[in-house]
């Protein structure tokens, strides 16, 4: 359970995050879209207390991330390619992680082996660093090392940019089964409308730093989601 | 278009977050360039009287031309070491409505505003109105002037020319010391008589002023060299340039050594990996015979003891100082993803700590054989490395915590220069003149052995402490991280 309480993160005077309240629950998919600058990534990053916020807190089951390192034991995450060692091969990146996360030899093999599919051969035995690879093969390292060690908390910021589109398909089923099997709470971010609407359970539309709209997720998700975001003169036309 | 140019290198420049000690380097180097220049100037108005003194039976402007060769072949290595390339970020111009051609020339305009063309002429201007200009005609001086003048600029594009082919394959500087120690015997031993030639064509500019525009010839190829080669790399494929089959070499029997085993193993991929840093380790291997031009008895002169103090500083520390003044930076490219993970700040000092220890034992064995030339030389190295160990490393921790400018690593050897100017040697300058300085101060108190055992001591009492420090450390890291992360974001 995350719970975001009077949180603001202001640059100079200019409030670019602002949620007074916000819960999301254990288990939860957690959906964040929103325009440019709508402030999906400042959020994701005061979560991950790698900014500070200017006002407020974040509570990550139980630990307020600011105060204590204990979030970092259950927190997987994967903001963007600087998440990355460029000069090691996927295998020896997976490595490094498992050993942060305690994982073994054995362990780790055995959970690689499960996303064969998503990696499509691409990734594991190429002797090649991960700086050389192309951008999608490097968010499907990002994204598989963040699930490393059953973390009770994964952020993904854009996990389905630069995706090939049966990566995408794959990736979405691969976020649902790992909720499912581990009841890890999902924060996600997209501009893909129709992946995040598939995939989280509750949708929210940031726009210039505030919530606008929290619904849980229903057979007219995406049709709400997408009117909210069609530009008006478009409506006038019907 | 050039002054569009100009205005980015300008705009790059002020709006990083490295301005502020960017501004702080540039105001020490300033310092040095005023210096340099001064006693290039003092030594200018000195050499006609050196030049009689010392050779009193022949021409002193015809023997200053046989030996500037010397110094030119000095100005190159010195060049290579020091000299900045200009770069630009040529990926978002090559679409715009520019030529290559037009990116090279700005490049290479930029490259002549180098201190290292304006300090020659400090020594230049007063050999030739004192020397010169007292026994020939104006016009033969000016020619002279102009001549040399040239040679120098040729200097200079060969210098970046050289550097920038050092800067795909590393082992060409080896390549071209090697290619001039060769020049030095062949000219030394009187095989062909390199410098002599080059003065005898000086001494004919003098005789007939008109040459000096076949000289001019020189740079203008050099130039074209240098266009040639950069319209050449202007391309993408070869900004991301693609690895190799990686040899990819096992550290696995490192993770015995537990969790820091797994960090050293990840800081000796990087050092392997990465040119930047790869280069710094073969500098230190480069750096062992150092002794060699510092612990040279002179007869009659005893050798000082700052020397021995400065010799294994740099013998024995070179590694730990010149890869752990960027500390942590060099793991700049994926910082935040270390703050999102455990206790991963205590293990990179650690780590780090451990890696420069052994590499600095093992360089002090390494130099242990300097003992035949001067035994006392095993416990003034042996104090160097417990100083080094005790008191440099926590230095450079503090100095890291404000860390400001992220090391891009992950770029190709294309058009990356970091780490290839005079910059990065500044920030060793504290850690070498400190010990210096203490030295000096503890010799008035306890006399020159005294001195290196409390030195000793000193570096020994940090080392004893050692776990306490890198636990005070890794808490301040964790109080700074934020403001790292944004530096790292901004560079």
């Amino acid at each position: 359970m995350i719970q975001i309480q009077n949180l603001i993160k202001a640059y100079n005077k200019e409030i670019v995050l602002n949620i007074p309240e916000l819960t999301i629950e254990t288990g939860e998919i957690f959906g964040l879209v929103g325009n440019n600058g709508a402030g999906k990534t400042t959020m994701f990053n005061i979560v991950l207390d790698l900014i500070t916020a200017s006002k407020g807190q974040v509570i990550s089951q139980g630990i307020n991330v600011r105060e204590s390192e204990d979030w970092k034991d259950f927190t997987g995450a994967f903001i963007d390619e600087t998440f990355l060692i460029g000069y090691l091969t996927a295998e020896e990146y997976f490595g490094f992680i498992a050993g942060l996360r305690r994982l073994s030899k054995a362990e780790t093999t055995a959970f690689l082996e499960g996303y064969s599919d998503f990696f499509n051969g691409e990734i594991i035995g190429k002797k090649k660093f991960i700086r050389d690879f192309s951008k999608g093969n490097q968010k499907k390292v990002g994204i598989v090392a963040a699930l490393m060690g059953k973390p009770e908390v994964v952020v993904l910021d854009e996990p389905f940019a630069n995706l090939d589109p049966s990566s995408q398909y794959k990736l979405r089923k691969l976020i649902k089964d790992f909720a499912a099997q581990n009841g890890s709470t999902f924060l996600i971010s997209d501009h893909t409308l129709e992946n995040i609407a598939d995939v989280s359970t509750r949708l929210i539309i940031l726009e210039k730093g505030k919530i606008v709209r929290d619904v849980p997720k229903t057979a007219t998700t995406l049709q709400d989601v997408e009117a909210f975001f069609k530009p008006v003169v478009e409506a006038d036309i019907y | 278009m050039n002054q569009n140019l100009f205005s980015l290198a300008w705009r790059e420049a002020i709006r990083s977050a490295y301005w502020g000690k960017s501004l702080a380097t540039t105001i020490g180097l300033g310092f040095l360039a005023v210096y340099f220049s001064l006693c290039f100037l003092v030594f200018g108005f000195a050499i006609p009287s050196i030049l009689v003194k010392s050779f009193p039976n022949s021409d002193p402007v015809s023997k200053f031309n046989s030996i500037i060769l010397a110094y030119f072949a000095i100005d190159l290595i010195i060049r290579q070491l020091m000299q900045k390339l200009p770069t630009v970020s040529f990926k978002p111009l090559l679409l715009q409505n520019i030529r290559r051609r037009k990116i090279a020339n700005y490049l290479l305009t930029r490259s002549v505003f180098s201190f290292f063309n304006i300090l020659p002429f400090f020594l230049l201007f007063p050999v030739t109105f004192t020397l010169v200009a007292s026994t020939y005609s104006g016009l033969s001086t000016l020619s002279w002037f102009l001549s040399i003048g040239i040679l120098i600029y040729c200097n200079h594009f060969l210098a970046i020319y050289l550097k920038w082919r050092f800067n795909e394959a590393e082992y060409g500087f080896f390549i071209f010391l090697a290619g001039l120690l060769c020049l030095f015997a062949i000219n030394h031993f009187g095989i062909i008589d390199l410098s002599g030639g080059l003065g005898k064509l000086l001494d004919l500019v003098l005789i007939y002023p008109a040459l000096v525009l076949l000289i001019a010839v020189l740079p203008v190829l050099l130039y074209f060299m240098n266009v040639q080669f950069l319209s050449s790399r202007m391309f993408l494929n070869l900004v991301s340039e693609k690895q190799k089959a990686e040899t990819v070499r096992d550290y696995s029997w490192l993770n015995r050594l537990g969790e820091t085993g797994r960090f050293i193993a990840l800081e000796l991929r990087l050092i392997w990996r990465n040119k930047r840093p790869r280069s710094l380790a073969m500098m230190t291997l480069f750096m062992l015979f150092y002794g060699f031009m510092i612990y040279r008895a002179q007869p009659g002169n005893e050798i000082p003891g700052f020397a021995f103090i400065l010799g294994g500083i740099i013998m024995v520390g070179m590694f730990s100082i010149s890869y752990g003044q960027f500390f942590p930076a060099w793991h700049s490219n994926y910082f935040s993803m270390l703050m999102c993970q455990r206790l991963t700040m205590k293990q990179f000092l650690r780590s780090f700590y451990m890696l420069v220890t052994v590499i600095s034992v093992i360089c002090y064995l390494l130099t242990l054989p300097y003992a035949f030339l001067f035994p006392k030389i095993i416990y003034t190295h042996l104090a160097m490395l417990l100083y080094n160990l005790g008191i440099n490393i926590p230095i450079m921790f503090w100095a890291g915590m404000y860390s400001k400018k992220r090391l891009d690593l992950n770029q190709s050897v294309v058009m990356n220069y970091q780490g290839v100017s005079a910059t990065q040697w500044l920030g060793a300058l504290p850690l070498m003149l400190g010990p210096i300085a203490l030295f000096y101060l503890f010799k008035l108190v306890f006399g020159e052995t005294g001195s290196f055992i409390a030195l000793g001591t000193l570096g020994f009492i940090g080392i004893l402490f050692h776990s306490a420090i890198i636990d005070f450390f890794s808490k301040q890291y964790r109080k700074h991280k934020h403001q790292l992360i944004q530096n790292y974001k901004n560079s």
